[in-house]
């Protein structure tokens, strides 16, 4: 990575951040892509993505790993860094990383950090988070196979991973605050399965277990407050998404934990600008986070060029 | 150097030296951007041997290595697991339990 000023940092490198970039690199603007992880964000713990158009139905990281050799193409830098501030200097920005303690310069920021999975909070999920708690069936679902686990969720995720769970394990519990609320023909499906349980409006108490995971305890939020302990190898917990912008606090840009942007992706800070996941909007999609990316890269141009005049 | 290896050749290996081990699935996502990430890894250290095993296709050598999910890397050195990484991780982290093993 050349050590000089960058025109654009792009922060998080999931498909908003990688068409911000190609964006960014089209209109002349000295690009730099960063991410903690890989590229892809959260779709690469999607198996299927089919309403994202021109690619037929793709896999999620297939589809990232595509998306980031165009970038690259493109000519966007792209580096492993995890950002932990990002510093007002008026016209300059500073890009602050953990690893090496970087500082970036730059003269426009756009913040791309999208989502990751919500935890519970409850006693027993830190004991037992990696190993008997997980957040991606199609990773750990196999080492259930012929055993019992507990979905918690009725979202659209906690139903599609439901029924893919369903046909790997022995019993399958779902439980969930509210009823299931996710697509009605999944939720349908994943009713008739002859090996599910649906346990609704329900409150999440423990998880139970040593050594090992070995149950799970909730209580319904009907008037009787019925208790029940359901015993399972496993828990994938699928609660909603949390935003990833507690670096950019101190911005005073965030409006609960999301970034609040303008039609032209602009935060109410000069110069940073935000897009995908992690703005203040009202549907999540690899199609409507693509759309922000080129919005955002865009505006960030024409901020970065209004400052050469 | 990152070489797929089934039970068989990882059971014929010569296994003397530092070592990195990725389980991976062909279906799992975080496996395919791990290993995006470990062609990086690999760039930066090419005499450095990386080896990939596909976990539904070689049960039997996953359960003598106590895997239980995928992506898994497990650090090596002389055929003595030094250390093990679970899920996606980031490029830094896996440099840093390279040059663990290196010394």
């Amino acid at each position: 990575m050349e050590s000089n000023k960058y025109d654009i940092v792009i922060v998080g490198a999931g498909p908003s951040g990688l068409t911000a970039s190609v964006y960014a690199v089209r209109a002349n603007m000295k690009t730099l892509l960063l991410d903690k992880l890989a590229p892809g964000g959260q779709i690469i713990n999607t198996n299927e993505i089919a309403n994202y158009l021109g690619v037929g139905t793709i896999n999620g990281a297939q589809l990232a790993i595509q998306m980031f050799e165009q970038s690259q193409a493109a000519g966007a830098e792209f580096d492993y860094k995890t950002v932990t501030a990002i510093e007002d200097h008026g016209d300059t920005k500073v890009v602050v990383c953990e690893e090496d303690g970087a500082r970036i310069e730059c003269n426009a920021v756009i913040v791309a950090t999208g989502t990751r999975p919500r935890r519970l909070g409850v006693p027993g999920e830190d004991n037992f988070a990696g190993s008997g708690i997980s957040w991606c069936a199609i990773c750990d679902g196999a080492q259930y196979e012929g055993k019992d686990v507990v979905v918690i969720g009725g979202g659209n995720s906690a139903v599609e991973e439901s029924i893919y769970l369903a046909g790997i394990v022995n019993k399958l519990t779902v439980v969930t605050m509210f009823d299931l609320t996710a697509d009605p023909l999944a939720c349908d499906k994943l009713r008739a399965m002859p090996n599910v349980t649906v346990y609704p409006y329900q409150d999440i108490l423990e998880f139970l277990g040593e050594d090992r995971l070995e149950g799970v305890r909730f209580k319904s939020t009907n008037e009787d407050a019925t208790e029940r302990t359901v015993t399972c190898d496993g828990v994938f917990e699928y609660i909603g998404l949390q935003p990833m912008a507690g670096f950019c606090e101190s911005l005073g840009i965030l409006d609960r934990g999301f970034i609040k942007t303008d039609p032209q992706m602009r935060t109410s800070m000069p110069g940073v600008f935000a897009c995908g996941d992690i703005i203040v909007k009202q549907l999540r999609q690899v199609a409507t986070a693509c759309g922000d990316g080129a919005v955002a890269a865009h505006n960030a141009a024409a901020y970065v060029e209004s400052l050469r005049k | 150097m990152i070489t797929e290896v089934n039970t068989p050749q990882y059971d014929a290996l010569d296994k003397k030296g530092p070592m990195l081990v990725e389980f991976y699935s062909k279906t799992c996502g975080p496996c395919k951007m791990l290993g995006f990430v470990l062609k990086d890894v690999d760039k930066s250290n090419p005499d450095f041997r990386i080896y990939q095993v596909e976990f539904n296709e070689n049960k039997e050598l996953k359960d003598r290595c106590g895997v239980k999910g995928f992506p898994t890397l497990l650090f090596m050195k002389d055929g003595e697991e030094v250390s093990r990484l679970e899920g996606l991780k980031q490029k830094p982290v896996i440099l840093k339990e390279i040059e663990k093993i290196k010394t």
